[in-house]
């Protein structure tokens, strides 16, 4: 379990620092699940391929939703500056650690067991509700969901005329997202905001599935994990039990190595443009949601596109060998503006 | 059995649409040659040619196709004793992602939803996971089911379905859902052979709003033009029902009883069915809203009556609480009325009939009925298959055979006849011929053949449709270089589908070459009904199919020679007819 040093709450500026610290751990777990998505041989792995992909798109809208709100009281959002883009290996914002208190590091890893129980544990709730074997629980410093009910509680107290979005500063759902996004405008709409963002990374203190009926994040990486399928069962007093396997081959992987950012990419050409067409993408991306979630949201159509083209300098990087290696490097996701 | 037997799952919720329009407009495709109309211009201008149109209804260039439920869960189910929302499945997502295809881009009534699953509850829960076996197919468009939202297509709905053989396309995990263990008993049952999904579709919005403005158009313009990925999907309001699939009914079109609308009715043409001492009417499809609110229109309590030989014999009513909005969300539509025997008797064998308070026929039946199983066709040039042709009488087999009467809508071909066999089907040739488009309108009948009917009315005909692709041999032909391959081929979908440069940019060779593999394996014919096939429009010739596929083999070092038969050369130079 992650946790941070409990955060002052008790002036707006206090929630709109909160709120971008919000937005930069939410994209700080971005990279580090895509890795683990790059690295997956093609066709291998559906299961966990799908269960991941579907856990980035969430953190995509929770970050949207963070914005929104940071936008509603009168932030800006910041994403495409090198001192908010996270490094990997590295702390997490806020420099959330374990319950030793030591800054947790967080690396880029292909798909494997260690790459899940990482995600595990930047996913895992206060309380996980134990199934055949649960995880333990050492309750100190604050974790991130009590740090959004905090945020949540402190938005409650602001006086109606703080809330006052600009025009245009609001990600709706459409074009895309749909059902996902919705408009900040009020204490209410923060809080359901928030809501949602806790309930689909950690579940609920009595289920382990989110508001829509779905495996919270912490569930479905432990299903990977474990190789078994989370079911019902009506005999548990939990409800649920570890089922049959789910299908997880961990030999289907490209040999992709960890940390790209680590390695010396000097005299490899072929692997250095490679890492920089991703590194140019991922700028991009970053550049591009920057701008539609602070008055221009229509270039989220140019994000979106940014996107995909991360995706597939991702798909090429992984497959270039590093020179005199039969290993190849994934995207480091860097932020580096000189290549745009 | 059908869906309006028992059991059954109701779902609701929305869906997105996402189709490429700019193959709509004759100025940006030809259908004949089933290709863009480029010209001498390139790729670039072409795109932006397309984007210059969106100020003039050409409301989606960079679509992706794809329609996808959100915020749709089960809300509720049926295992005979009427509705009931505490079951387990209750509440859990219905997951669907399709792709969006109008066989005929230029027409509105052939749209299809190519799909791989569709699923209710995930893996380890309550769960109906249902594998495609045939495509959702769009018939009964009631072009009339908003009396105050008319924006583009927002007025439209549309009544889908498919089904889905067991136990082939199903798993049914229950844990606990005592509708999911019906519908596994009841698939158990001789007469059941899987289940069939229907559903209704209907107020469309577009450009995420209500009430769409010119300067959306521009805006979207805009931003296209400033580069980056711009779909403009649409939604919709959707509304469904899972229930048993019977033997010898259709996959993907309804072949219930069809309460047509009269002259004049405010409400559309409904679906029903007589069995376990109830009659369900489906109004799925029928009972207009009044506008973007939901609100259904109110034409009063509705009686339902038995036009039997001896006088009408009531069956029910049906109050206007009963199809209001609340209760169209609840069943989807669907009415049940309880019968007695003597009911139930008279509603077997005569025809049903739905009054207004005033004794109007607003919905008569159609006693006859006839659909084709496989409604939707694709053909390659000269090439020929067979479609069955399944008529009944009030919705049961006829008691005796029944005549078909095959129009074509806007055609310059005589109308064919055909006669059903004992069994009240009868299988009909029908050959590719020239490419194009063509529609056939289904009448059925006894005694004297009926006139011909003027058009298509698709809330009150039945029809089939047929797009047959040129066959383009000299294509085929061409020399396997990336010169022919991107000329030939891949430049007409970069043109059309500036969403492929999400997936794969087709100019880039070097892209290309990377992913021969896969380019390969999802334009492969067998591919066809797949969520992935290439081209997503499945307008992909047999001629340039075959140059794309000799140029794979070859980037991937296994030939393997395609080639055409001097049968099907000789067939491109016009020697076949269309029709039957």
């Amino acid at each position: 379990m992650i946790r941070l040093a409990p955060q002052p709450m008790d002036t707006v500026d206090d929630m709109r620092h909160a709120l971008q610290k919000a937005i930069e751990l939410e994209l700080s777990t971005l990279p580090p699940y895509l890795y683990a998505v790059f690295s997956i041989e093609e066709g291998a792995n559906e299961a966990a391929r799908s269960r991941i992909g579907a856990i980035v798109l969430e953190e995509m809208t929770h970050m949207a939703l963070a914005c929104n709100i940071l936008n509603a009281i009168g932030g800006r959002p910041v994403l495409a500056q090198a001192s908010v883009v996270p490094a990997y290996p590295g702390p997490l914002p806020y420099d959330i650690g374990g319950d030793d208190g030591e800054p947790f590091l967080v690396s880029l890893l292909p798909f494997s067991k260690k790459a899940m129980a990482q995600a595990i544990h930047i996913e895992e709730p206060e309380d996980p509700i134990k199934f055949s074997a649960g995880l333990e629980l050492a309750p100190t410093f604050q974790t991130i969901g009590e740090f959004y009910a905090a945020l949540d509680k402190a938005l409650g107290t602001l006086p109606p005329e703080v809330w006052a979005a600009p025009a245009g500063s609001q990600v709706t759902d459409h074009p895309f997202f749909a059902g996902d996004l919705f408009p900040v405008v009020d204490y209410a709409s923060a809080s359901t905001a928030i809501s949602r963002i806790v309930s689909e990374g950690e579940g609920t203190t009595k289920s382990p599935l989110d508001f829509e009926g779905d495996l919270a994040h912490y569930y479905r990486f432990e299903e990977i994990r474990r190789d078994r399928v989370l079911q019902k069962d009506a005999g548990k007093p939990e409800g649920f039990s570890w089922g049959p396997p789910l299908g997880v081959d961990w030999d289907g992987v490209l040999p992709v190595i960890k940390d790209p950012a680590e390695h010396d990419f000097a005299g490899d050409p072929a692997a250095q443009a490679a890492q920089d067409e991703c590194d140019r993408a991922f700028t991009v991306l970053l550049q591009e949601l920057e701008r539609a979630v602070t008055g221009e949201p229509g270039r989220m159509g140019n994000a979106v596109r940014a996107m995909f083209d991360l995706r597939m300098a991702a798909r090429v990087a992984v497959r270039t060998p590093l020179k005199g290696s039969k290993k190849s490097a994934g995207p480091a996701f860097r932020f580096r503006p000189e290549l745009v | 059995m059908s869906v309006l037997d028992t059991p059954r799952v109701y779902f609701r919720g929305q869906m997105t649409w996402d189709p490429i329009v700019t193959n709509n407009y004759q100025a940006f495709y030809n259908l004949a040659t089933s290709k863009p109309v480029l010209g001498t211009g390139t790729v670039a201008d072409y795109r932006e040619k397309a984007r210059q149109s969106v100020t003039r209804g050409n409301w989606n260039p960079h679509g992706t196709h794809r329609s996808t439920f959100f915020e749709t869960t089960v809300c509720g189910v049926d295992c005979g004793g009427g509705l009931r929302t505490d079951d387990a499945l209750v509440g859990v997502p219905v997951s669907f992602t399709g792709m969006l295809v109008d066989l005929n881009p230029y027409g509105a009534t052939t749209s299809q939803l190519f799909f791989d699953h569709v699923s209710c509850g995930i893996q380890g829960g309550s769960r109906l996971l249902a594998r495609r076996a045939t495509s959702m197919v769009a018939r009964r468009l009631n072009f009339a089911r908003n009396t105050g939202y008319t924006v583009i297509a927002g007025v439209a709905s549309v009544v889908w379905q498919t089904s889905f053989p067991f136990p082939d396309s199903l798993s049914i995990d229950p844990h606990g859902s005592d509708v999911l263990e019906a519908l596994a008993r009841a698939l158990a049952d001789d007469d059941t052979v899987g289940l069939t999904l229907r559903m209704n579709t209907y107020r469309t919005a577009y450009f995420g709003t209500d009430a769409p403005t010119a300067q959306d158009s521009a805006e979207l313009a805009a931003q296209i033009a400033q580069g980056g990925f711009h779909p403009n999907p649409a939604r919709s309001m959707v509304v469904g029902v899972i229930g048993p699939w019977r033997r010898g009914e259709p996959p993907s079109v309804p072949a219930d009883r069809v309460l047509a609308a009269t002259e004049n009715s405010p409400i559309s043409t409904a679906f029903a069915k007589v069995g376990g001492g109830r009659l369900t009417v489906d109004l799925g499809n029928s009972v207009p809203e009044t506008g973007f609110d939901l609100t259904k229109l109110d034409v009063g309590p509705l009686q339902v009556v038995a036009t039997a030989a001896g006088g009408d014999v009531a069956l029910g009513t049906i109050p206007y609480s009963a199809y209001d909005a609340s209760a169209y969300a609840a069943t989807s539509g669907l009415v049940d009325l309880d019968l007695d025997d003597a009911q139930a008797a008279a509603a077997l064998d005569a025809d049903v009939e739905i009054r207004d308070g005033q004794g109007v026929a607003l919905l008569s039946e159609q006693p006859l009925t006839v659909v084709a199983d496989t409604p939707n066709l694709y053909l390659e040039e000269g090439e020929s298959t067979t479609v069955a042709l399944r008529t009944f009488e009030r919705g049961r087999t006829p008691s005796s055979p029944v005549s078909v009467t095959m129009a074509e809508i806007g055609g310059p071909l005589p109308p064919v006849q055909v006669v059903t066999g004992a069994d009240g089907t009868v299988a009909v040739p029908v050959q590719g011929g020239r490419s194009g488009s063509w529609a056939w309108v289904l009448v059925p009948w006894r005694g004297e053949p009926p006139p011909p009917p003027a058009g298509l009315v698709p809330t009150l005909n039945e029809y089939l449709v047929l797009r047959t692709t040129p066959l383009d041999a000299h294509i085929a032909r061409m020399e396997p270089t990336w010169a022919n391959v991107y000329e030939q081929v891949l430049r007409d979908w970069e043109a059309l589908a500036p969403c492929m440069d999400n997936w794969l940019r087709l100019g880039d060779e070097d892209q290309v070459v990377r992913h021969a593999s896969l380019v390969r394996q999802l334009t492969s014919r067998d591919r066809f009904e797949d969520f992935r096939y290439m081209p997503v429009t499945r307008e992909l010739t047999k001629g340039q199919r075959t140059l794309l596929h000799r140029w794979c083999d070859a980037v991937l070092g296994a030939p393997t020679p395609e080639s055409l038969t001097a049968a099907e050369v000789a067939s491109e130079q016009g020697a076949f007819g269309r029709g039957f």
